[in-house]
């Protein structure tokens, strides 16, 4: 193999250009801001992302499977609210738990339902889930003054420390590692990519895409109730909007992954990445003190310049591989939703 | 000799503080020089404008060495009130540059997004604990709880914490891990005097609207126990319509808009902060219905004390708001760090501020103090 | 006029995804009318439509952004930074002329970099929208200090917001509202551009080899879009009459559920003007019924998620009736 192929073998593989984008930020902010290594903030921000680490995790999935789900951050948010409140009324951990991923499971079958089953569009209907997720956090909070569990249990789902890492990044990292594993060493995984490339190949192969697809939304929605109970766990406290916009940083960070909207594209480690790098750009910024107004339009920039950069390295790799001029089929590359 | 009116002014009002607030006047506003306290907290507190200042000023330069002192404020949302409350801190900041050698580094973030943005908040203050700041003021939307640990943690690496303009009243004093909260009782000194107000132009008889902030906000739980209190004393008053105007103006105009077409019989409408109330102003106008001219009309009332408001006031739009004292806080703000990161004095947990209602009786010199404050000579940070 | 076509135009109608989404509102609006008196005066009629002009117009934009397949996140923020150019510059003295030009072409240009960014790089229209999103707000955010623009109003403006009535309960916004839909459909219907738009929409590669020039057509469609939020932004800030910098906050998400509650698809090649209207017409109507009947403003949220889901149904359930009843010929 020569070396030409080689470097176009490495390049190709997805998520190399977004680790090589996070490796060159973590340079540069390690020697551009001196606080950038102190620990406590290590800790405090990758803590403060783990829901957003959960739920890309579950949306890549849906992603993968040719669907969308904005509802996740909004479902976060009430599950949250439903976990902290049962524990506040004396329910025990585990149960606590329990009403929390209930919560994300039981919007997680309501948007398959609909969507599978009715036919209604899901980009259409996780918007409508969001809504009513946020509303009802909003009634929840405005009826109940949740002050916060007594129960020291449910406080250390999250606050363990072990080894110097909290039980809530532990919780991320189990997160993406099985779900990853999930999708390329299980025959369910190989389904979800099928879907997510044609769904009439992959009925015409035999695979139930509706079933696939109702499995991807029960997945996504529960593990949006995970991160809701990681949530209330470390904050002991939920308010109104709690967790809202997050669905949009997911769905940045799975495509500055390489997760591809359009579906049958990516993976679950390289999405988790696309959230690392948004999370070291914010930490960055916020220990250089940027303005935050500043931040909104360098966050916007860093997006489509990893969306650019990704699409860039990939086309470099095939025309690396193939010296003959490049089949770079504009649409195969094209934009998402024309595509589904 | 420009700072010195400032000054004496400020003290008028100070005084006025003391009295309007009584017990909730801290121990540094009770310092005033005239009282005896510390020259130093004399000092601070900036009543010091005698000819003699000069030995003091010289002395409390020798203390401050000089010192930079880096200061984080961070509001819940960027807006006209919390510039106002900045530009105030900005005048005070440049009178103590000037009088005691110190210097100031300013860095101004707010979370991007609405009331609820507060997770932002919440990684603007831990970047400054990293980074050592000497003191963080915040007013934050989120839940009480979840800061106070933060401030414990901040507390235990040397870097003080401050609240302004934030709720504080609503919780148990013991549990705040702040040096002190600048701020006002938003149930006696705002809600309250809003409802009072209107139920006194008004006769102790009529129907009323109300316009609250988002829900679970803790500016609306405060001010709405204090509205409350004023119904109970007059139980001529009726809330015929209630409805949220998330604080900004043209949610506060629809939500007006429909709650006047339902009720064809409404004596005032009150916005719990002023964009609403100016929005359910322009509500009033496209229905073709009268404002309140002092007799008859319908009465709106609103809270912060803006610049933009009083002018409307000015023009017969609104018809009263509740100046929650922006300026004073945002100088007594720069007070207090002054004499806790600076001297290393204590001040008590909770400092309120004088509020008032302003209505055309007294609009000129609120406005006029505001613009003062706003001509801030030195703009920090940026 | 013959039979068959007579006959088609019923099976037309009939099939509509309009008339399920019109049926609903209907009986919606009879129920609210016999419970709450004040709901089907006058007044609160013209209150209604004055409160779904800004809507109306990033709606439009977005069902012909939806026709040509694609997706614009950033009309909230594009129409809250053509609000801050129109006051600010008329706050500062500028002709409201120019002002307004000025806004339009800040507008319709950030439309135009979204489609370019779409078409010519690649990015997905999500990302590329998404990220305009945070660019445009946060240029707004940056000029303004985060301080809200005041005193650029005058006698005109209170016009162009709708504040004034030109004649009986009618107002300029409604006039212009009136004025852009009839010209939009035009165009959709009866010109090239429009039978293009469709093509692309429903299948790019198809219309690609049908030789339309897809990325012209693409990029048309989000300077429309961009041209619409500066037109809603010219309008809302006349009609508040302060410019917060969080103007535009969350208007995309209104404008897609008009677009889509009015029938347009999220997978192109479908929608249409008198839809956008619908949709814009539901969403208003939905916040002023919950504020006319006094439910606790805590539910809102919750209800509009149901309504956007149910218009949705409807639609859907109304069409596949329609085939039911009245198998389509061919």
């Amino acid at each position: 193999m020569s070396s030409r192929a080689r470097v176009a073998r490495v390049l190709g593989i997805d998520g190399v250009p977004i680790l090589i984008a996070f490796v060159a930020v973590a340079v540069y902010f390690s020697l551009a801001v001196p606080s950038f290594f102190d620990a406590d903030a290590l800790r405090f921000y990758l803590n403060e992302e783990v829901p957003v680490f959960i739920i890309t995790a579950g949306l890549a999935f849906v992603i993968i499977a040719g669907g969308i789900d904005l509802s996740v951050g909004a479902v976060l948010g009430l599950s949250a609210g439903t976990s902290l409140l049962a524990s506040m009324n004396g329910f025990s951990t585990p149960l606590a738990t329990l009403v929390g991923l209930g919560t994300g499971f039981a919007f997680g079958v309501i948007n398959g339902f609909i969507i599978v089953k009715l036919r209604l569009n899901d980009f259409i209907v996780t918007l409508g889930s969001l809504n009513v997720a946020a509303g009802l956090l909003v009634v929840l909070t405005d009826h109940v003054q949740i002050v916060g569990t007594q129960d020291g249990s449910y406080l250390a789902i999250a606050n363990t420390s072990v080894l110097g890492v909290t039980s809530a990044m532990l919780i991320a990292v189990a997160t993406v590692a099985v779900l990853q594993l999930v999708l390329v060493k299980t025959i369910l995984g190989r389904k979800v990519m099928a879907t997510g490339l044609g769904q009439t190949p992959a009925l015409i192969a035999g695979i139930d895409v509706g079933r696939v697809k109702y499995f991807a939304y029960i997945l996504s929605g529960t593990l949006a109730g995970l991160g809701g109970v990681v949530l209330a766990s470390r904050l002991n406290s939920v308010q109104p909007g709690l967790a809202g916009g997050y669905e949009l940083a997911a769905i940045a960070a799975a495509v500055l992954g390489g997760v591809s909207l359009a579906g049958g594209r990516g993976g679950i480690w390289q999405a988790a990445l696309g959230v690392l790098l948004l999370v070291t750009l914010k930490q960055g910024f916020r220990l250089m003190g940027v303005d935050p107004l500043v931040f909104s339009i360098i966050t916007g920039l860093c997006i489509l310049a990893g969306v650019i950069l990704d699409r860039g390295v990939r086309r470099l790799a095939l025309s690396l591989a193939a010296p003959a001029p490049a089949v770079t089929d504009n649409r195969e590359l094209a934009p998402a939703m024309e595509a589904k | 000799m420009t700072t010195n009116d400032g000054l004496s002014r400020r003290s008028l009002l100070r005084t006025a503080g003391l009295i309007g607030v009584g017990v909730g006047a801290s121990s540094l506003v009770a310092c005033t020089a005239e009282s005896g306290g510390t020259p130093a907290a004399g000092a601070a507190s900036g009543a010091v404008g005698a000819p003699d200042a000069a030995d003091l000023d010289k002395a409390i330069k020798a203390a401050v060495k000089g010192k930079e002192i880096k200061v984080g404020f961070t509001p819940p949302v960027l807006s006209e009130n919390f510039t106002q409350i900045e530009n105030a801190a900005w005048r005070k900041m440049y009178e103590y540059e000037q009088r005691f050698g110190c210097s100031w580094v300013w860095e101004r973030q707010a979370p991007v997004g609405d009331f609820n943005a507060v997770q932002g908040t919440l990684g603007i203050v831990q970047a400054w604990v990293s980074r050592k700041f000497d003191a963080i003021a915040v007013c934050t939307g989120a839940n009480f709880a979840t800061v106070q640990s933060l401030y414990k943690n901040a507390a235990s690496k040397g870097v003080k914490i401050y609240q302004f303009n934030q709720p504080a009243e609503l919780y148990p004093e013991d549990q705040l891990q702040t040096v002190t909260n600048v701020g006002y009782d938003n149930r006696w000194q705002s809600g309250y005097l809003a409802g009072k107000y209107i139920a006194d132009k008004l006769g102790g008889q009529g129907n009323i609207l109300q316009i609250w902030g988002p829900s679970g906000s803790d500016w609306t739980r405060g001010r709405r126990i204090g509205f409350d209190k004023a119904l109970t004393e007059h139980p001529g008053i009726k809330v015929v319509g209630e409805a949220d105007g998330g604080y900004v103006r043209d949610k506060g105009f629809t939500a007006a808009q429909d709650l006047l077409t339902k009720n064809n019989k409404v004596n005032a409408i009150y916005g719990e902060n002023e964009e609403m109330a100016l929005g359910a102003s322009q509500a009033i106008d496209t229905a073709g219905l009268k404002h309140w001219d002092g007799k008859e009309g319908i009465l709106t009332v609103g809270a912060d004390g803006l610049v933009s408001g009083y002018k409307q006031i000015r023009a017969g739009k609104l018809s009263a708001t509740v100046d929650i004292g922006g300026v004073d806080q945002g100088q007594n703000l720069i007070e207090a760090i002054f004499a806790t990161a600076v001297l290393g004095q204590a001040v008590t947990q909770i400092i309120n501020n004088p509020t008032q209602v302003v209505d055309k009786s007294n609009v000129d010199w609120h406005q006029a103090y505001t613009e003062w404050a706003l001509a801030a000579p030195k703009k920090y940070g940026a | 006029m013959s039979t068959a076509s007579s006959r088609g135009w019923r099976t037309r109608a009939l099939q509509d995804p309009a008339i399920g989404i019109l049926v609903l509102l209907a009986v919606a609006s009879t129920v609210i009318a016999f419970i709450e008196p004040t709901f089907a005066t006058r007044g609160n009629v013209t209150n209604i439509i004055n409160a779904m002009m800004t809507i109306s117009f990033l709606a439009v934009g977005m069902t012909v952004v939806l026709i040509a397949g694609g997706l614009d996140l950033s009309v909230g923020s594009v129409m809250g930074l053509s609000a801050g150019v129109a006051a600010n510059f008329l706050a500062d003295g500028i002709p409201m002329p120019l002002a307004f030009l000025c806004a339009l072409a800040v507008g319709t240009g950030l439309g135009l970099i979204n489609g370019l960014l779409i078409t010519k790089l690649g990015v997905p229209d999500f990302i590329a929208t998404l990220a305009m999103l945070s660019l445009a707000g946060g240029a707004l955010l940056y000029w303004t200090r985060g301080v809200p623009i005041l005193g650029y109003m005058s006698e005109p403006y209170y016009y162009i917001g709708g504040l004034r009535r030109v004649v009986g309960p009618i107002t300029i916004p409604m006039l212009l509202v009136v004025v852009i839909a009839v010209t939009v459909a035009i165009v959709l219907n009866l010109s090239k551009f429009g039978v293009k738009l469709y093509a692309v929409g429903s299948s790019s590669t198809g219309a690609l080899h049908a030789g339309v020039r897809v990325d012209r057509i693409k990029i048309a469609a989000y300077a429309i879009s961009g041209f619409m939020a500066a037109v809603a932004g010219i309008h809302l800030a006349g009609r508040t009459t302060t410019v917060p910098p969080s103007i535009g906050s969350g208007y995309e998400i209104s404008a897609i559920a008009a677009a889509v509650i009015g029938g347009a698809s999220l997978l192109g090649g479908k929608g249409r003007v008198v839809g956008a209207l619908i949709g814009a017409l539901t969403l208003t109507l939905t916040r002023n019924i919950i504020n006319l009947t006094g439910v606790e403003s805590s539910w809102q949220a919750v209800v509009i998620g149901l309504v956007l889901i149910l218009a949705v149904l409807a639609n859907q359930t109304w069409s596949d009736l329609a085939r039911f009843v009245r198998p389509r010929p061919g």
